[in-house]
Parts: C-alpha cells; structure tokens; sequence
C-alpha cells in the first residue's frame, strides 16, 4: 500500500493543505481523546480543580503543570523515537509512510520535542517543586512570572506540536542548519513552526531562570548560607546562568533566522551571509544545553544518593566546583561539533583540548557520589535505584564524550549513529533517568501520596535494560558507516541484527512507559497518605507538609548546618525558628499569564503563516493584558484575602 | 550492574569484523581508526574503575536486615579523603594528557583547511555537491557524476565545495567526513589510498534525499587512473 497517496484536504490560513492519512488517524486520536478528558473531567467533577491550576501562580502547583505537560510531550517525542526505530528495524524497510521527507520530520519534531518540551520542562517542573522548599522559601521571588514562564512553555509546546497536525512539520533538524533552514531550501509554514516554537518557549525559559537566581540568591531560609544548601539548588543556581547566557543566544539566532526567513536578510545564506555563523551560534547555545540537562539531574542524585546512604555527601564543597567548573568550561567547547567545517587545525585542536578537560570535573563528582554511598547504609528505593542505574550509564556516555573530543577520531564518528548513541546515553542516563528519580522521590510532596514501589522497580529495571539495548548498538552501527538523520540502509551493510536488538530495546522503554503512567493512575486512585516525611529525609522540603501547602514555613525554621532537618532528628529536636524572617512573596489567583501566554501563541501562528494582521491583533491583546496587569496589585488583594495566606 | 559491563566487549567483538571506520584502507583512515582505538583503551580503563568501584560499594554496604540499630555511618578521616579526592583529581589528568598527545599531533595535520590556506602536492580533484548530486572533476577537466576513481598510493588533496546547502563527503573506508560549504572551499588531504571499491555517503542532513546522495569510489593502480582522467 502507499501510504503517502491517501490524503484529505483542508483550507486553512488561505493554503490548503493534506493530510496524509497517519496525520488524520491522529487527529481522530486526539479528538478521542480529548473529548474523553473532557467527560472524565465532568464525571469526576473536576473542573474546578482545572479552573484553580488555569489561575494558580504557586510554585508547587506550577511545577506539576510543568510536570503534567512535559511528560504529554515526552509521550509525543517518544512515540516519534518508536516510529524512528520502526523504520530502522530492518534494512531496506518501507514502515507506513516513515521515509524520505516523513522520516525527516519524524526525527525533527523527536528530537527539538523532547530536549525543549519535555526534557527541560520536565527539570524546571521539579526545581519549581522542590527548590523553594528546600531552601525555605514560601515561593519563588516572582510567582507571576512564574506562570507566565510556564505558559509560555506551553504555548511554544502546542504550537510546535500542531505542525504535525497540520501537516507541516519541519523537516530540518534540531539544529536547524543553515542554508538548507532559510526560505530558500525550506520556505513556508514548516520551518517557522520550529523558528517560533522554540522561540516562545524559550522566552518562557530565560524568565524562570531569572526567577529561580533571584529566588535562590534572595529567598532562602535564615541561616541558610550558601555553602549550607543543598545540592540540588546549587545545581539549579548555576543551570540558570547557563540558561541566561546560552538562551538569549539562541533567541538571537532564531530572530536572525526568523529575519532571513521573512524579511529577506540574508545573515546564514546568500552572497554576504555565512552559514558557518549559524552554526557559532547554535552550538554557543547548544553545548551549554547539554549541561542546562545534566547539572539538575546531578544536583538531585547527589541529594537522593546521600539520603538513601543515610550519610552527608562526600566532598560537598568539590561538588559545588565542580558543578559551577562544569558550567563554565561548557561555554568553551562548541566548535567541538563543528571539527568537520574547516575552522582549520589550530581551531580544532583547541577545542579538542579544552573538550577533555571537562571530564576532570565531571570524574570528580562521579567518585564523590561512589563515596557517598562507601560505609553507608543503602536503601534501595526506586530513586535510589535509577541513582545507581545512573552511575555506570552516565560515565558510558561520558568516555565516548571524550572519544569524540579527539578530533581526527571525530571525523570519522561525527554525525553518525555513534553520536547518536553518546549524546542519548548522557541524556537519557541524566536528565530523563534524574527526572525520573525525582519524580519518586518527591511525589508524596507533590500529592501526599507514594508512588507504589513494585511497579516502579519494573519501570527501573525494563527502562534500563531496554536503554542500553537500544544504545549500545548504535555506537557499533555508526563505526560499521551508518550516517544520523538516514531512515534506510542496505542489507549487504551488516548492521541488520544490531538494528533490530536497537527496536527492540526501544520498544521495552515504551512498556517501561505504559507502566510508570499505570503507576501514576493507581496510586492516585488509592490516594493513601504516606505523612510529612516517608523517606526518612534529610532536607528542609521533608519538615513541611505533604503535598506542599501553600503557606509553608511557619514559622520559619533557622538552619545552622547542611541537612538541617536529618540533624534536628537525631538530636530528637525539632527545627529552631528564626524569629523575624522577611516578608515573603506572594501567590495570586489570576489568570492573566495565561491569556499573555495565549496571545503570544496568535502573535506566532500569525507570523508562521505571515498573517501580519492576525500577528497584530495577538500583539494589541498582549499590550491591553500589559495595561490591565498593571492596573492590579497583588499585595492588596493579599490583605483583603489575608485569612487564605495567613 | 556487574553484568552490564560484558555487554559492551560482546558487542564489540561481534561489531568490528563488519566495522568500515575500524578497518580503513587509506594512511589517514588508519591514523583515525588508531585514535579511536587509542581512546577507547583509555577509555575501557576508566569504565572498568568505576563499575568495579561501584559494585563494591553498592554490594558491601546495602542495608542489613537487622535494621539500623547497628548501623553507624562510617567516615572516611579528612586525611584520606583529601588524598582520593588529589586521586581522582590527577589520575583523570594524567590520562587525558596521554590521550591529548597523539589528538594534538593528528589533529593538527589532519584537519581541514580553508582553500586559501593550501599549498599541497598530490592528485588535486575538485569535489562539488548539490542536492542530491555528487560531481568530480580531474586536473584534466574531465568531469563525473556520483562515481570516483583514486589512484592508489598517492596522496589526495580534495578541494571541496558546494552549490547549494552543506553536505558532507565522507568515504568511511578511507577517511573521516569533511563538509561541503557553500561559498567556503575546504581542502582535505587522503594519504595512500588502497586498491578496492568502497561506498561513499553523505553525512551531513540535505534534504528529502539525503539518504540516497551516495556515490562510489573505485581506488585503482595509477596508470589506470591516468588512462580514466585522458580520457
Ligand atoms: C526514549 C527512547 C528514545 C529513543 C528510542 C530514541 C531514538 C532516537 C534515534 C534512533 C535517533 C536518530 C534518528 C536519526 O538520526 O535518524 C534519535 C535522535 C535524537 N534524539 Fe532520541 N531517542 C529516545 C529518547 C530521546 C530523549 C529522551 C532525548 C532528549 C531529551 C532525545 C533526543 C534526541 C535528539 C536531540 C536527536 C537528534 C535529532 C536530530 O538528528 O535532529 N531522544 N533518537
Ligand atoms: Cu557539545
Ligand atoms: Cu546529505
């Protein structure tokens, strides 16, 4: 059968457009099931629960939200890594319609979904959870922004995401090389899609950052000095300045590229442009983004790992360094992917050193986290387990890092599935297994309840066996002249079992998937309370209530030492409280981030489809939300509602 | 955990009989493959260390079952701990610089350069790219499509370039990848290629095709070469 040849056809915009017929079998699918949600919800009562989060600005609430879409969109990018694997299964293979300009589109949309819209928010998700509460603030510094950081993300995510739907995915990559990204190889709808999803959600994301170093630098408990927090906020301190700097470079290279686009400049392309620019600026971005990934999951597996030892983490002051050694030198490395363009021998050679020298830092906190566990007493819980999957997964991916770093070595590993199998063996092993971890470890401080632990060992177990099926191959098939981004192979290439082992590998991480979701479902079906502190913790956030009310910390506890909780325990005290703490920041009920964050969504579907006009009227609904914004006060409606907060 | 760390020999031993990359027929493909081999020792090494120290750890200090009435964490004194921590400070150094070495000294002489930077002699040939299209042209002006011939044994200086997005040229069996940039020469250097057919890809995303922008290279005794380029 051909799949490509059977299309329905649709005006939209003033094109029309088709759709194959995957991409009506999935617009039925979403209509299923969103008419499904919307019974449900009716059913079960719950619309007031959806009106309380549309209006919420309180961290922990915004957090779940971060953590409730993220994980949509990981379910969307994963189903796009299935597809991908689908095709790979054997050589040769003609999987639907999953070739050609649709595998394109299928690895693009995978690959941009899951590092912007799942894995990132995911991590922002938790720090909005968790770090306020381990540090002792009430909330973040500015809750508003907070929330329209978060629609912000959703916006961009949905945005994204429509493409498909509309049948215009982009085809040109996550890293949207220029040329072949201006209008002149790529014109219409499609590439925008990428130009300015990504933009608003990465808008969304620079504003959390900014919130999350005021809060960390202004809001932390008395006594709290920084050398006594945990590490999990020192990671999300120095993640946010990795974010500030390397996110507004990439918005500058996607407004360039949005100017190129549809302003007829030609910065990445044409007689006076320069493709290699884009390229600077991509990876300024884009190697620092692998640390805006990796940094939160080791701040959480450092305060996971000394929990569950029921020991302090060994070296705390080498781990900070290292973090903050980690960040820094992430912003000298870029050209590191850009050995093959001619930048010449002196360029590569220094790139390939200062490449090298990351791995120092990063050895140190791996055998710091070793000798947190060495003479303790482990308890292996799910998040203790994916800690300890974590470990020997991560320093995979982190020698064929360096493998990668030598630089005549990279000329021949470059760009092909052996790339593909480092960079997802250091994601996946750190951000998605971390995300993974927190998401058990502060679940009861997210709901109240424990996520059942049988079911999460199966997910531990089949994700971690199915990802280094998966991987592990690929490093083999990229030697054996496997390119990236290629959806066929020949037969006669000798990579057909090691590419079926990957599919399969793959599709055990999708079981491990259903399981976690069917995991999530019950323990809220049973909704058994498991109390302040189930795991025996050692850090503020396990002395609040659980899940998290909103006026935590009062009194406000007075910290002398680091683990300040496990150290009031096995003194048999409780906290001591600070006598008068500074006035706290203040959550609203207001729905105004999310209507800014609707009219930045209009603002960019009319410049994706150059409906200037359409493009103008988000433009004076965001100016009139700006004018009523400031019209109100939230410290005013906070002393007539006083008796909610106090 | 222990056992995830047969599973990489395994498949290596399985994969390198087939590995294009790790049994190259070019000079510079051999220097590649070294490296790579180089590396991943060093590497495996490392790998072994941690996985060995990790096991221990999480086997010998899993909680008792008697509870934690007996348990006391153990400390390690500041004397010592400053000790490993100078350890795995300066063991990781130390490796990186051995490893840094051969990097420097091939890097140096492999990397590409800017058209104008180049002074070479060899068998020059012009590469050009276009979506989805391979062109080669000879010191003779002769001109062909998706199909080159090497002499062997000579050293190849390739000028490279491209007419409309970046492509990457990329003969595993010889060579690593060099890219083709539109408005930016680059010359790439193969020493000592061997007589044989090899398949050639491109490597870095195109288009629609990319996947099918192949092209063949056929290394063949230089009076062939001479006779093919006459022609
Ligand atoms: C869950 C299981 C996953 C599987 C089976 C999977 C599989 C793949 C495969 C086979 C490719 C290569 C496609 C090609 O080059 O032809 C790919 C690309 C990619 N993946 Fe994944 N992946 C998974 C998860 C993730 C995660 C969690 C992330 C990041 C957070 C990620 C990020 C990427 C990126 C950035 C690319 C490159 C896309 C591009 O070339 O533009 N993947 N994935
Ligand atoms: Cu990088
Ligand atoms: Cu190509």
């Amino acid at each position: 059968m051909n799949w490509s040849e059977i299309t329905v056809h649709i005006p939209f915009f003033g094109e029309s457009i088709f759709l194959t017929i995957d991409v009506f079998i999935a617009w039925i699918l979403l209509i299923v099931l969103v008419i499904g949600a919307i019974v449900y919800a009716f059913r079960k009562r719950k619309f007031p629960v959806i009106r309380d989060y549309l209006y919420t600005t309180n961290h922990r609430k915004v957090g779940t939200l971060y953590m409730i879409f993220g994980f949509i969109f990981f379910l969307r990018a994963g189903l796009d890594a299935l597809f991908i694997r689908l095709q790979l299964a054997l050589p040769n293979n003609n999987f639907m319609d999953f070739q050609l300009e649709k595998y394109n589109e299928t690895f693009t949309s995978h690959g941009t979904m899951m590092i912007f819209f799942a894995a990132m928010p995911m991590l922002i998700g938790l720090m909005n959870i968790a770090v306020p509460l381990q540090i002792g603030a009430k909330d973040l510094a500015f809750p508003f922004l907070n929330a329209v950081s978060l629609w912000l993300f959703v916006a961009g995510g949905v945005m994204f995401g429509s493409a498909y739907f509309l049948n215009s995915s982009p085809a040109i990559g996550w890293t949207g090389y220029a040329p072949y990204s201006t209008a002149v190889y790529t014109p219409g709808a499609a590439t925008n899609f990428y130009v300015f999803g990504v933009q608003i959600s990465g808008l969304g994301t620079i504003f959390a950052a900014l919130n999350m170093i005021v809060t960390i630098v202004r809001h932390r408990a008395p006594g709290m000095k920084l050398i006594r927090m945990p590490l999990f906020p020192w990671a999300s301190l120095v993640t946010s300045f990795l974010i500030v700097i390397a996110f507004t470079v990439l918005a500058i290279a996607l407004y360039l590229l949005m100017f190129d686009r549809l302003f007829g400049t030609s910065f990445f392309g044409g007689e006076e442009g320069d493709p290699v620019y884009w390229q600077h600026l991509f990876w300024f971005f884009g190697h620092p983004e692998v640390y805006v990934l990796a940094l939160p999951a080791f701040g959480l597996f450092s305060d996971i790992i000394s929990s569950f030892s029921k020991k302090p983490i060994f070296g705390y002051p080498a781990m900070v360094i290292s973090l903050a050694l980690i960040g820094f030198l992430g912003f000298m490395v870029w050209a590191h992917h850009m050995f093959t363009v001619g930048l010449g021998p002196m360029v590569n050679t220094f790139f390939a050193v200062t490449t090298m020298t990351i791995a120092i830092p990063t050895g140190i906190k791996v055998f710091n986290w070793i000798f947190t566990m060495h003479g303790g007493s482990l308890k292996t819980t799910t998040p203790m387990l994916f800690a300890i999957g974590f470990i020997p997964s991560f320093v995979m991916g982190g020698v064929t890092g360096v493998m990668l770093a030598v630089s005549a070595a990279d000329f021949q590993l470059h760009d092909t599935h052996f790339v593909v199998a480092h960079f997802h063996y250091v994601i996946l092993a750190s951000t998605i297994l971390g995300i993974f971890a927190g998401l058990y470890y502060w679940y009861p401080k997210i709901t109240g309840y424990q996520l059942n632990e049988t079911l999460g060992k199966w997910h531990f177990w089949l994700f971690l066996i199915g990802y280094h099926m998966t991987f592990l191959p690929m490093h083999l098939t990229g030697m054996q002249g496997l390119p990236r981004r290629v959806y066929t192979y020949g037969s006669d290439e000798g990579m057909t079992a090691l590419n079926f082992t990957s599919t399969i590998g793959a599709s055990l991480m999708g079981v491990s998937i259903v399981i976690l979701v069917w995991n999530i479902w019950q323990t809220n079906r049973q909704g058994i309370l498991v109390g302040d502190d189930p795991w025996d913790g050692r850090t503020l956030e396990w002395s609040v209530a659980s899940p998290s009310p909103e006026d935590t910390f009062t009194p406000m506890p007075f910290i002398e030492c680091t683990d300040p909780f496990w150290d009031a325990k096995t003194k048999g005290q409780k906290l001591k409280t600070a006598p008068n703490p500074r006035p706290a920041p203040i959550d609203e009920h207001t729905v105004l981030p999310f209507l800014m964050a609707l009219a930045v969504l209009v603002i960019g579907f009319g410049l994706i489809y150059q409906s200037y006009l359409t493009a103008g009227i988000g433009g004076v609904a965001i100016f009139a939300l700006f004018i009523i914004r400031s019209f109100r006060d939230e410290h005013t409606s906070f002393h007539k509602e006083g008796a909610r907060h106090e | 955990m222990k056992k995830l760390g047969i599973f990489p020999l395994l498949f290596l031993l399985a994969g390198c009989t087939n590995s294009t990359v790790l049994n190259p027929k070019s000079t510079t493909g051999k220097e590649q493959a070294f490296l790579i081999w180089f590396g991943l020792g060093i590497m495996l090494f490392v790998l072994v260390i941690v996985f060995f120290l990790l096991a221990r750890v999480v086997i010998n200090y899993r909680e008792k079952k008697n509870g934690l009435e007996e348990y006391r964490p153990k400390f390690i004194s500041p004397k010592k701990q400053r000790k490993l921590e100078l350890i795995w400070t300066i063991g990781p150094i130390v490796l990186l610089i051995i490893l840094a070495i051969p990097t420097v000294s091939t890097g140096l002489k492999q990397s590409p350069v800017a058209e104008a930077e180049s002074t070479m002699d060899g068998v020059h040939i012009d590469v050009t790219a276009k979506q989805f299209e391979w062109t080669f042209i000879y010191e003779t002006d002769k001109e062909k499509h998706n199909i080159l011939l090497l002499p062997e044994g000579e050293p190849i200086i390739l000028h490279l370039s491209s007419m409309d997005v970046i492509h990457s040229f990329w003969v595993p069996e010889l060579a690593g990848k060099v890219d083709l940039v539109p408005g930016k020469p680059i010359v790439y250097r193969i020493e000592n290629p061997e007589i044989g057919v090899y398949k050639g890809k491109c490597a870095e995303y195109c288009g629609v095709q990319h996947a099918n922008m192949t092209f063949t290279v056929k290394v063949v005794a230089k009076e062939e070469f001479e006779e093919y380029i006459a022609k």
